[in-house]
């Protein structure tokens, strides 16, 4: 096809658009507010499987040992915690480093002084599963050993926990697939009753001589085009939306981990315009197939 | 140039349009079809430019059998055609240079090309003046004579005219067939379907008359 040829269907699309102004609004409206609903499903999606993989990195149990036990022993009980299987690291914290942390914390230095020289703190021992899973058989394993007071770790919550997030990892795709499917639908509908609209057009076009090509691309552009600025009216929302949100977030409930990570967000936006374009053109394909006989 | 073979059309409704038609007409020939309302006239000539599919028998333009053509062919072969069709087939939507230009944009050629096309082409039809209003805001003559330049522009080597002048006054419809017997000593054949006896009988062409789908006349010169 000719230079000038690709420029004119371009332009024709444009035209067309503008002719037919409501029907080009309420498709833009629809393409917008199925990317819109996308967009937000995505970033819930993201935060959603963000959230599970931070609980679920919380492999941590903690061993508090007993009093009666020296350094040596207390030593020898974190090198048996090593070889246990499906432990990740072993990090003691004697209870003269607690104390110092807490020292720190508090901003006091007299601490000691003041309880008489006793430390309530225990030597503790911070070790981390390498699979939550695994938790719960490694804890009880240590709990049998000797000179062992106390093992805590996340117990019920955590399984509960895994079991919401897978949850709602589903529900977050069902959600994203469903929105989807329904852009995709609704720009064919629109393209559908440009199509239908023009049907007479068409039909003269072909009769001087206009290849099919010549009559499928300024839908396909159109296509593109709604999808298109659906997408950038999309992104300016939930752009804006979720720069709002994590200013909210971030100042009111500081202790959820939101995904904030800024290329993810612009690459999110950006599939969302893409998205949108190539929605819009595979809608048209789809809808103009029936005069490509 | 056109040959026609014991071709017959029924339409899917049951309408018989034609019945075992034959039909040659040679290369540069200008061609009257004549005949009472229902005929068969228009239906000859979409059979021409593929609107319509012969039931029966074969039309051959050059040597290329119609009624094999795929669907890439069938543009190419309109492209070849002109065609006045007798309801215009304007694009409502475009302005009178647009649907004059269309016709040239969809054969690829340049932007500078069309414009001096159809501006030359709406001057001989006379219409420079209206080639920014709508098909809509023009007279039914208007109309036609759009239709006119749009067969025309692309210098077709067939003419298929379908009651060109049926919305004319007699001056301007004089005006077109000079036009098309001008075009036809270029070299291209025109086939005329028309009531208009007037012109059939001063213009001395060769007479094709239907009459309720089969040819009952075919002579040099006049109608009745
Ligand atoms: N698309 C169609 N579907 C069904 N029947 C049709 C169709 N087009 C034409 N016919 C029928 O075929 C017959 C021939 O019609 P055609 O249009 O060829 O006549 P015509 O000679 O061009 O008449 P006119 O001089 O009025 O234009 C008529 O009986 C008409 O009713
Ligand atoms: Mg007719």
């Amino acid at each position: 096809m000719a230079l000038n040829t690709v420029g004119f269907v371009i332009r024709q699309a444009f035209v067309s658009l503008k002719r037919n102004i409501w029907l080009t609004i309420a498709s833009v409206l629809t393409v917008m507010t199925a990317l819109v609903l996308l967009g937000f499903s995505v970033f819930f999606l993201a935060n959603t499987s963000n959230l599970a993989t931070v609980f679920e990195s919380q492999v941590e149990i903690a061993v508090f040992i007993n009093d009666n036990q020296n350094r040596e022993q207390v030593i020898d009980l974190r090198n048996q915690i090593q070889v246990i299987e499906g432990v990740d690291t072993v990090e003691l914290t004697t209870k003269e480093d607690a104390i110092v942390q807490f020292q720190q914390s508090m901003g006091t230095s007299s601490l000691l002084e003041d309880l008489g020289d006793i430390n309530p703190f225990p030597d503790k021992l911070t070790v981390m599963a390498t699979d939550v899973s695994l938790v719960e058989g490694i804890a009880n394993q240590i709990a049998d050993m000797n000179g062992i007071d106390k093992v805590r770790y996340g117990q019920g919550f955590l399984e509960n926990l895994i079991q919401l997030t897978q949850w709602l990892r589903w529900l977050g795709i069902a959600v994203v697939g469903a929105f989807a499917f329904a852009s995709f639908l609704l720009i064919s509908l629109n393209i559908k009753s440009n199509v239908n609209s023009r049907e007479s057009e068409i039909r003269i076009m072909r009769l001087v001589g206009a290849s099919n090509a010549f009559i499928k691309w300024p839908f396909f552009i159109e296509g593109m085009l709604l999808g298109f600025i659906g997408g950038v009216l999309a992104i300016g929302i939930v752009g804006a939306a979720y720069v709002w949100f994590l200013q909210y977030m971030i100042s009111a409930v500081a202790f959820l981990p939101i995904v904030a990570d800024q290329m993810f967000i612009i690459s999110v936006l950006g599939l969302m315009l893409i998205g949108g374009m190539t929605m819009g053109a595979l809608a048209s394909v789809f809808s103009v197939r029936r005069f490509l006989k | 140039m056109i040959s026609i073979k014991n071709v017959s059309k029924i339409y899917s409704n049951g309408a018989r349009a034609l019945s075992n038609i034959n039909l040659e007409i040679s290369k540069s020939e200008f061609v009257f079809l004549v005949g009472p309302s229902g005929a068969g006239k228009s239906t000859l000539m979409k059979l021409l430019y593929r609107e319509e599919e012969a039931t029966r028998g074969q039309v051959f333009i050059d040597t290329i059998n119609l009624s094999r053509l795929n669907a890439k062919q069938v543009p190419l072969l309109r492209r070849r055609t002109g065609v006045i069709f007798q309801d215009f087939k304007l694009l409502s939507t475009k302005t009178v240079f647009e649907n004059i230009a269309f016709a040239q944009q969809v054969i690829g050629k340049s932007k500078q090309e069309i414009k001096e096309n159809t501006l030359y082409i709406l001057d001989i039809v006379g219409l420079s003046r209206k080639k920014d209003s709508f098909p809509s805001e023009l007279s039914g003559g208007e109309q036609q004579r759009v239709c006119i330049a749009r067969a025309l522009v692309n210098q077709p080597q067939i003419l298929l005219a379908d009651e060109p002048t049926g919305n004319l006054d007699i001056e301007n419809a004089w005006g077109i067939m000079a036009l098309l017997e001008g075009i036809n000593q270029k070299g291209t054949t025109v086939v005329m379907a028309t009531h208009a006896m007037h012109i059939v009988n001063k213009m001395k062409k060769r007479v094709v008359k239907v009459e309720e789908g089969c040819i009952v006349d075919d002579n040099l010169g006049e109608a009745y």
